[in-house]
């Protein structure tokens, strides 16, 4: 398949009268079949078209909904850009953003309703915003209205496989995110090419962040493609108690999730019996996790399987929409992250992992520069190192790029952190580091604002202290820092002048 | 009722420092090695074990031991 029109269409025709999606409202368990699903995407996709969006920019703010899937798909179907944004991100964040993708549309969620009038007043190619909702909140129009605008029209789209389907932002190692652009055939060939299959019905619960694309590509659109029914997890809070409600069988995980569940298992009364305690926190039927975005301690396959569960590790990045590798069912090595997929060439040069696929992005929206550098000679850098056994299972062992990947998926860029640490003036030097699944703080005062308010000891820890709650109270948390180290000596630095970060710990 | 026996017994689930050692100051993230998911989790099971239901966005400010009992206590004696 080419296109996410054509993956689209054959699951709304091959599964019309099961149920595509479950969620909760109000503790019940509401459902859409995909004959519903289809009928809602096709009026929204005309109602954008009524509207004059054709070859658009639209972006998305909101975390999974029924409202948001629906959006998402009339906007990748419908000859637009669907431009997932992270709704965590500070106000300030997310309008930058906006500009920088050139977002014609805005879907809402209700929750950030606020947003919309900082929106108008400073994203002037916004020229429509709906709320992700049926319900009208404040004035503003709703997915229900763009609905109500398209229903019954007929219209033709024909998206190419070379279109751009959508766009997302990943952090930079400069430290400015990244717009990576990937067309329909990137995301429609890596849903076909990930070698799984499950029978249609099969259930699966989607507690990822949406606007990441291992949830986008890998839940709902290869979801979709098996026939499965997708639920929403309203809330991480939540997720141990709807797996118990919605009872998956197959789930997407990062491995800080997987951590935390095996804090659960582990604290649990010895005495109780494995298969009882797997059905309390596993929900009774889960047999499959896939998981990916960060390393896993091989450690926690081994426990998992003594509860039943198979752990699958696989490697990705959005430039490759997003899986490069995964270990499946059938062939899967301990420690590895699988062997490459069917439509992805692999090749180690100077130790790093390069990729060619029909997956790989088409680049980075407005950054020719970037674009060309990862690009380079037809392969994508992933900037990951690694090797390729002699049964070809890929394995990674660091990282030639200065990111930090935290055990929940995110890549952080220290730069982007330190960049606005640097501007209070009683930060001298700052690095960030990633420690114990959080972020740290490597800061060097500076000395002449140290003597100006005579601060030491305890004074200057709370001082620094307070800039990094100040900055945290703007984040969200995953992006929060958690340590601080108050340096006594400068950052070693090498003959360019530039802080050699990887001796950072160092004459602290 | 006193909610604080259950409440470190739900605590001393996601870290190594055993319930008598805890102290209403220590703060979850950065003293006792809660991760950010850890947390939510936390507060789930708080809600599930108390059946109590919480603000997610007023429960996320929460930084200590202490300031969580005392958000709970309000909560069970509504």
């Amino acid at each position: 398949m080419k296109t996410i029109g054509e993956l689209l269409n054959f699951a709304l025709k091959s599964y019309a009268d099961l149920p595509a999606m479950r969620w909760l409202e109000k503790k019940e368990i509401r459902e859409r079949s995909y004959r519903e699903l289809g009928e809602d995407i096709s009026a929204v996709r005309n109602g954008l078209a009524e509207g004059g969006f054709h070859r658009d920019h639209i972006a998305l703010i909101g975390t999974s909904s029924v409202e948001w899937v629906t959006a998402y798909f009339a906007a990748a179907t419908g000859e637009n850009a669907a431009v997932p944004l992270d709704a965590g991100l500070p106000a300030e964040d997310l309008l930058e953003l906006l500009n920088r993708a050139h977002a014609k549309a805005l879907f809402l969620s209700p929750k950030n309703k606020n947003l919309a009038q900082q929106v108008r007043a400073n994203c002037p190619e916004v020229r429509k915003i709906w709320l992700l909702s049926e319900k009208k909140e404040d004035g503003l129009e709703t997915i229900g209205d763009l609905k109500a605008a398209g229903a019954g029209k007929e219209k033709e789209f024909h998206c190419m496989p070379g279109d751009i389907a959508t766009i997302i932002f990943t952090s930079g190692t400069t430290g400015k995110s990244k717009g990576v652009m990937l067309t329909q055939e990137n995301i429609a060939q890596n849903v076909e090419s990930v070698q799984y299959e499950k029978e249609p019905g099969c259930v699966m619960l989607s507690v990822l962040p949406v606007h990441h694309a291992f949830c986008l590509v890998m839940d709902w659109m290869k979801g979709f493609s098996l026939g499965a029914v997708v639920c929403i997890n309203d809330s991480f809070m939540h997720m141990v108690r709807n797996m118990s409600i919605f009872k998956p069988e197959v789930m997407l995980m990062v491995p800080l999730m997987i951590e935390m569940i095996h804090k659960r298992l582990s604290a649990a009364d010895p005495a109780i019996p494995k298969k009882m305690l797997a059905e309390k926190v596993f929900g009774g039927n889960l047999k499959i996790i896939f998981t990916g975005g960060a390393h896993l301690d091989p450690y926690y396959i081994d426990r998992f399987a003594e509860y039943g569960v198979e752990v699958l590790e696989g490697y990705g990045m959005s430039e490759c929409s997003p899986v490069i590798s995964s270990n499946t069912p059938d062939h899967h090595k301990r420690g590895s992250i699988g062997r490459p997929l069917p439509n992805a060439q692999i090749r180690i040069e100077n130790g790093e992992i390069q990729v060619r696929s029909t997956s790989v992005m088409k680049g980075y929206l407005d950054m020719p520069e970037e674009t060309e550098e990862t690009l380079k000679d037809g392969w994508l850098h992933t900037g990951d190192k690694g090797y390729l056994d002699e049964d070809g299972f890929l394995f990674i062992n660091g990282r030639v790029k200065n990111l930090i990947i935290l055990s929940n998926g995110e890549n952080i860029s220290p730069e982007e952190i330190e960049n606005r640490l640097a501007l209070n003036p009683l930060v001298g030097e700052v690095v960030i580091t990633g420690e114990n699944n959080g972020l740290t703080a490597r800061i060097y005062a500076d000395q002449d604002v140290i003597r100006v308010k005579e601060l030491s000891g305890d004074a200057l820890r709370e001082g620094l202290q307070d800039v990094l709650d100040t900055y945290n109270r703007s984040q969200p948390t995953y992006r929060q820092i958690t340590g601080l180290v108050v340096r006594k000596n400068p950052f070693i630095r090498n003959a360019t002048g530039k802080i050699i970060r990887t001796e950072a710990e160092v004459d602290e | 009722m006193d909610n604080t026996v259950e409440f470190k017994n739900i605590v001393a689930q996601y870290t190594e420092i055993a319930a008598e050692d805890m102290t209403d100051d220590m703060r979850f993230r950065e003293d006792l090695g809660f991760s950010s998911l850890d947390f939510m989790s936390f507060l789930g099971e708080l809600e599930d074990t108390f059946d109590v239901e919480l603000e997610q966005e007023d429960a996320l400010q929460v930084r200590t031991l202490g300031e969580a009992l005392e958000m709970l206590d309000r909560m069970t004696e509504e």
